[in-house]
């Protein structure tokens, strides 16, 4: 009965932090994704509105980041513990291109010359978005983890595997970047957007195939899982969702359905990620760390979710609410900087 | 250097290279929010146009510090994964829990109403806009008091016990108002608020020095003087009292912070030491100016009361670097005694009636006691935090962990890079936010802003 109170609570924990992570892709995702961007404009005033669209926003988005850590640490100690020791060179490169970025955001404002500052926050930008994909790389290309402990190399994650994940990642931010800036921009600039689109999608569905094609030849436990009766028909499904979801944003851009558009980019990445979090359950260190065994015990989970998780909806509603306040096409004709 | 080549100690380095730079900056967040909850409080009320543009300006300086708070916290919640992974998974359960806290309770608030209260100035009503200001000043207090239970809860560890070398929560209660939490909590919120109130009130004496916009300054300056008025007395109580709760909790660290070495015979009082040498090597003060009695008198409240020295400890259990901490601790009461000293002094001239547009100016030394002041609370909170965390050692989880098997198991080589890269990266943000934060002050303030 313990047992599985406790594994009915960390299953939810497991979906809380599902959920956060999905939060923090998407939005941050969208935002590192305008980073992105900003490099391929000379236009000075595209360049403008792209900043101003992040402006009110962007510490937000990144604050789901210290949340799901927090979270992470809280429910399953081992996993966090395990993992940022294990990628602990991605994960610095990821947190100092982060502090590059949000300081080349903010100070842009106050600097005589910008130009520096416009690229400083382009590249960290590319560079956070390529740490986490890597980082995601290593996590699902395995970690050697042996009685709790990290075994591996501390280069152990550097793999072909992780990179191509991590272009994987960095085309899926674009893609959100671009359909995001969809619907705050209009005329040249969002011309531009859906282009830019077109093309990032098409990377991302392709590496998406690519990636999960390639899993199974590795990790004979996700093969497992995706022959077997009871979970392979969701991997497909979540498989197939995503080449739809693709083929609805193609309709979307051409007609240019602004919301439409971001909304099927959204989906992408959630089927792609759904697919691959079927094929590695209930493990959340792949192959070596299972969900409850990894879990803080049930009291702390009751707690946490009592602090935590009844606070979601509320975040959900008031950060809701600050999007709405700023809702609308962005317009400069304001004196900017 | 062969502690150089020691990852455990590199990664120390390291944590306290990005704790002593982040601390920097919450300070301002926490306090400066709340004034200018009370800016715009009174600009709703009085209506007087100044506080309106009182509270833009001060915006414009909160926004520099709070995103340089924001982007140099975010390793550190990291570097417990990262660097102290043992820790982590021992502690995990209370500690994580409580990062986790902070993450929905405050973080989430704070950013929420960021941009509405940054740039929301004309798209939502004045009162709605008020709110948004409440409650990025509500998730900043929040933070620090999160952050101090995790911190105090190092200190104490109570309401747990160890189940196969994890952490279980006994009682959650106990666990967060553990026997440190209410004087840690309280002293770092006033730290907080001295701290920002005397940035307020040293700022606006430097306009008045230059003759800027003196009457729209005086303003802010009187303000920062009825904060101070009730934040530094209590302070100073505060301080006392956790002192006091060290040596109950704590007596290694209140030994090392007073290099008080051998505990006091039964009818004897254990002597002060006002200034001294502490020989770690030799177990001892190699010179001292001291007070008879008076440690006794401080920590117990009577002449002979007993203190244990820091020879009651076996040498591997008593805390590094006790020359730092003893005198980090003095230079912390020093700065207090200095913003009681202003404070006072500041009190005689307003009840003489001096502190009038037209008077003030004649009074250059008192401004310059303030803009003396400025930077002065950042480091009383450095010192603290250098006395509260080095005093702590060697361990990381009072009486549980210590700091060495705390530490993941990294390749030195990695963790001097990114220790590197970390004073590199800080001291570079530094000069670059006192450029832009110079160039907002210089600049001034909007004085033809209407709403």
């Amino acid at each position: 009965m313990d047992n599985e109170i406790h594994t009915i609570l960390a299953n939810i924990w497991f979906l809380i932090i599902g959920l956060m992570l999905f939060l923090y892709v998407v939005l941050d995702g969208f935002d590192l994704g305008v980073g992105i961007l900003s490099l391929f404009t000379r236009n000075d005033k595209h360049r403008a509105i792209m900043m101003t669209s992040l402006e009110s926003i962007w510490d937000a988005n990144e604050t789901w980041l210290v949340l799901l850590g927090g979270a992470l640490f809280g429910a399953f100690p081992l996993v966090f513990a395990i993992t940022l020791q294990s990628l602990y060179v991605p994960v610095m490169v990821m947190i100092f291109a982060l502090i590059f970025r949000g300081f080349s955001f903010e100070f842009r404002h106050h600097a005589k010359d910008i130009t520096l500052w416009n690229l400083g926050f382009g590249y960290s930008s590319v560079l956070a978005s390529l740490a986490q994909g890597i980082a995601f790389g290593g996590l699902i290309g395995g970690l050697l983890v042996f009685d709790g402990n990290y075994q591996g190399k501390v280069w152990g994650w550097f793999t072909p595997f992780s990179l191509l994940v991590s272009v994987g990642v960095v085309s899926g931010y674009a893609l959100l970047g671009a359909t995001y800036l969809m619907i705050k921009t209009e005329g040249s600039i969002q011309v531009k957007c859906i282009y830019q689109a077109y093309v990032a999608a098409a990377l991302q569905i392709t590496i998406l195939i690519a990636v999960i094609i390639w899993i199974p030849r590795f990790n004979p436990y996700f093969a497992a899982r995706w022959a077997n009766n009871l979970s392979g028909p969701y991997i497909s499904f979540f498989l197939l969702l995503a080449v739809f979801a693709f083929f609805m944003l193609l309709s979307a851009l051409q007609r240019r359905f602004e919301i439409r558009a971001f909304f099927w980019s959204v989906i992408i990445s959630l089927a792609g990620f759904t697919a691959v979090a079927i094929g590695y359950y209930p493990f959340l260190i792949p192959a070596s760390l299972g969900l409850s065994q990894a879990a803080s015990s049930s009291k702390t989970l009751i707690f946490m979710l009592a602090g935590i998780g009844f606070l979601i909806p509320i975040m959900l509603v008031y950060s809701g609410y600050q999007y709405l306040v700023f809702r609308g096409k962005i317009q400069i004709d304001m004196p900017m900087e | 250097m062969e502690i150089l080549q020691d990852s455990v100690f590199l990664s120390r380095l390291q944590f306290s290279v990005t704790a002593l730079f982040h601390i920097l900056w919450p300070l301002m967040t926490v306090g400066l929010s709340i004034i200018l909850v009370v800016f715009e409080g009174l600009w709703l009320k009085t209506a007087d146009i100044d506080c309106y543009r009182h509270a833009h300006f001060w915006a414009k300086l909160f926004l520099l510090n709070f995103s340089v708070g924001v982007i140099s916290g975010l390793p550190m919640e990291f570097e417990f994964g990262a660097n102290w992974s043992r820790f982590s998974i021992m502690a995990g359960e209370f500690f994580g829990n409580i990062l986790g806290f902070e993450g929905a309770m405050a973080f989430m608030l704070e950013a929420g109403f960021l941009g509405i209260m940054l740039f929301g100035w004309t798209r939502v009503p004045p009162i709605m806009h008020l709110f948004a200001t409440c409650m990025v000043a509500l998730g900043a207090s929040l933070s620090a008091f999160w952050i101090l239970v995790a911190n105090s809860w190092m200190q104490t560890p109570d309401g747990i016990h160890l189940e196969n070398n994890r952490v279980v929560v006994d009682s959650y209660f106990d666990a967060i108002f553990n026997k440190n939490m209410p004087w840690g909590v309280s002293h770092m919120w006033f730290a907080c608020l001295a701290t920002s109130l005397f940035v307020l009130g040293g700022l606006s004496a430097w306009y008045i020095l230059n003759k800027r916009h003196t009457a729209f300054f005086l303003k802010s300056f009187k303000l920062a003087f009825l904060g101070v008025i009730f934040v530094v007395p209590l302070q100073i109580f505060i301080g006392h009292n956790s002192g006091k709760e060290v040596f109950v909790n704590q007596p290694a660290k209140a030994a090392a912070l007073e290099a008080h070495w051998d505990t006091n015979e039964n009818d004897k009082g254990a002597a002060w030491n006002l200034l001294t040498w502490p020989n770690k090597a030799e177990q001892q003060n190699d010179w001292a100016i001291a007070i008879p009695n008076g440690l006794s008198w401080i920590a117990t409240g009577e002449r002979h009361g007993q203190v244990q020295g820091l020879k009651a400890f076996l040498k591997g259990d008593q805390p590094p670097a006790i020359l730092l901490i003893f005198y980090s601790f003095r230079l912390m009461v020093l700065i207090g005694m200095y913003f009681l000293a202003v404070m006072l002094w500041t009190a005689v001239a307003w009840i003489s009636g001096r502190l009038t547009v037209e008077l003030i100016a004649n009074n250059p030394l008192l401004l310059r006691a303030w803009i003396a002041a400025i930077p002065l609370g950042y480091l009383a909170s450095e010192c603290g935090w250098i006395v509260r965390e080095v005093g702590r050692q060697p361990w990381v989880i009072y009486g549980i962990l210590r700091t060495r098997d705390a530490a993941s198991v990294l390749p030195t080589s990695v963790v001097a890079s990114t220790l590197l890269a970390f004073i590199v990266v800080y001291s570079i943000l530094f000069v670059l936010f006192l450029i832009f934060a110079s160039r907002i002050i210089r600049k001034g303030p909007d004085l033809t802003l209407t709403p």
